[in-house]
């Protein structure tokens, strides 16, 4: 049971790097750009959720307002910092998005103190469920239903709507579909708001799940995001999938086999340097 | 329905088609042929809107449509079927064609894409499946199809038969034939110099970006000597 346990938590945990690598992998497969500043829109996204529940005491309410400020903050950035220097090398946005991360962590440390905020009701937190010996709490839980229901809206938006179709000819080959009519400007800014919708709910999940909002919360796990999405093949969707939810289990279970060793945090590169040393091309990516 | 006239194209500093005088009506097959590097494909890619014009003018039903970007070039009713095909590789076909309709109503799609299955039956059949997955000829038909999906009055087809079994350059280009009857203006680009005169209702020559020669199909069918020459292949035989 115990070990089931692990996997669960290292599941949960797997679906809170999937919604923000997912994110930066749609943002490289578009733009061969490394989005570091997504770190921010999902740190943006927990304060906008802890403030707005803190102060109407309605979780759904935060939510909506957590997703609307972070959909509104991926596609400023892009306008803003990144379409600019589009004709730059890659690494000019790179840095430029490492900056935007820096100025916005200082930025919430100056707004909202440097210590973190905690919820002041959380009892997704505190409500644990057991079943068959095993015990999660309901901010668990509800990670892996927002993360299942998210990553199932996006597949039905991609395949099954004429816009996620034109995104994925965009992807494929920008100047043709843009010839056929398919606004590629369109396709940036939509992809930056998907991208951010979904890290700004993970920064409030995330947030519930460690009942605290800090100013750097979101670097870790964006660092993770860009392992993952090497681990998965860059721009390669399944493969962000399966490295998010594997990296989560991995990580779950060397904090408790490795934890003399090393670093719950170091664990991701070490996995990110042993997959790469197997399959330089990622986990389903193709060989060149 | 497309002229061009004292056309120039290139990229950049350096300029690949100079002073070129064409022009390709609706009902016809008209062929540009010529050696490799000779600049056919940009002068299709430049029609197309996706090489830089360089110098005079490209009028289409009339009008100046030198500066235009490429998917108001589509609107109007110019679409291309590009060198190395280019489908969406990842897309089903169904989803190749949506793209391809992209700028019509959703009654015009489904009207069109009917006509075009009823050109392709083969697109039918591999419907629902990935387009990377399809023969070289079937991605042929798929490209021609994405094309025909905006509704065009100039087809633009680049390098049609090649890598293609010889069986489905037939049907290629027997849809062109087709294609031509109903009264599409098409300009095609080819290697294949042979099979593209046998189709071709006007012939024009392209050497080193210059037209050298011009002439009706028949004319350049009678006198195949005559092109050959200019294509270098008279040396070769």
């Amino acid at each position: 049971m115990y070990y089931v346990e692990l996997l669960l938590v290292g599941l949960v945990w797997g679906c809170t790097y999937a919604m923000m690598a997912l994110g930066l992998t749609l943002v490289y497969g578009l733009l061969r750009i490394l989005h570091v500043a997504q770190a921010t829109v999902f740190t943006l996204g927990a304060y906008v959720g802890l403030l707005v529940a803190n102060h109407t005491g309605s979780l759904a309410a935060a939510f909506v307002a957590a997703g609307l400020a972070a959909g509104a903050l991926g596609p400023l950035i892009y306008r803003l910092v990144y379409q600019p220097i589009l004709d730059k090398p890659p690494f000019v946005a790179l840095v430029a998005s490492i900056g935007v991360l820096i100025a916005m962590e200082d930025g919430f440390r100056l707004v909202f103190g440097p210590y973190g905020l905690s919820f002041a009701k959380n009892t997704w937190f505190t409500t644990s469920l057991r079943f068959g010996g095993l015990s999660l709490n309901l901010v668990q839980i509800w990670i892996a239903i927002a993360a299942v229901v998210l990553l199932l809206l996006f597949a039905l938006f991609a395949t099954r709507t004429r816009a996620g179709v034109a995104w994925r000819a965009t992807v494929s080959d920008p100047a043709i579909a843009e010839s056929f009519g398919v606004s590629v400007s369109g396709v940036r800014h939509l992809s930056f708001f998907i991208a951010s919708v979904l890290a700004g709910v993970a920064g409030v999940l995330v947030g519930l799940l460690n009942n605290l909002v800090e100013p750097g919360m979101g670097s870790v796990i964006s660092y993770k995001g860009l392992a993952i999405i090497v681990l998965g093949g860059l721009g390669n969707v399944p493969g962000t999938l399966l490295a998010s939810v594997l990296l989560g289990v991995v990580e779950s279970f060397g904090t408790v086999y490795l934890d003399k060793v090393m670093d719950r945090d170091a664990i991701a590169f070490m996995f990110l340097i042993v997959v790469l040393m197997i399959r330089p091309q990622g986990l389903l990516g193709k060989a060149h | 329905m497309l002229e061009l006239k004292g056309f120039a194209c290139g990229y950049g500093l350096v300029q690949v088609v100079e002073e070129l005088d064409l022009t390709v009506p609706s009902g016809r097959i008209t062929a540009l042929l010529g050696p490799n590097g000779a600049g056919k494909t940009s002068t299709l890619m430049a029609i197309a809107g996706h090489v830089e014009v360089q110098g005079g003018q490209v009028l289409f039903e009339g009008e100046d449509i030198t500066r235009l970007a490429p998917a108001e070039r589509t609107r109007r009713g110019i679409a291309l079927a590009p060198e190395g095909r280019r489908i969406f590789p990842d897309l089903t076909v169904a989803e190749n064609l949506l793209v391809g309709g992209y700028t019509q109503t959703a009654v015009a799609a489904r009207e069109t894409e009917a006509r075009v299955m009823a050109l392709f039956p083969r697109l039918q059949e591999r419907y629902r499946q990935r387009a990377g997955t399809l023969s070289g000829g079937e991605q042929q038909m798929l490209a021609l199809g994405r094309a025909l999906m905006a509704r065009p009055k100039l087809l633009l087809v680049d390098e049609l038969s090649l890598g293609l079994m010889p069986a489905m350059v037939e049907l290629c280009f027997r849809a062109l034939v087709e294609l031509k009857v109903q009264g599409l203006a098409v300009l095609l680009v080819e290697q294949n110099t042979h099979r593209a005169l046998a189709a071709a209702d006007r012939v024009a020559v392209l050497v080193s970006g210059r037209k050298v020669y011009e002439a009706t199909g028949e004319q350049a069918r009678r006198d195949p000597e005559m092109v050959d020459s200019f294509l270098g292949l008279k040396e070769m035989a």
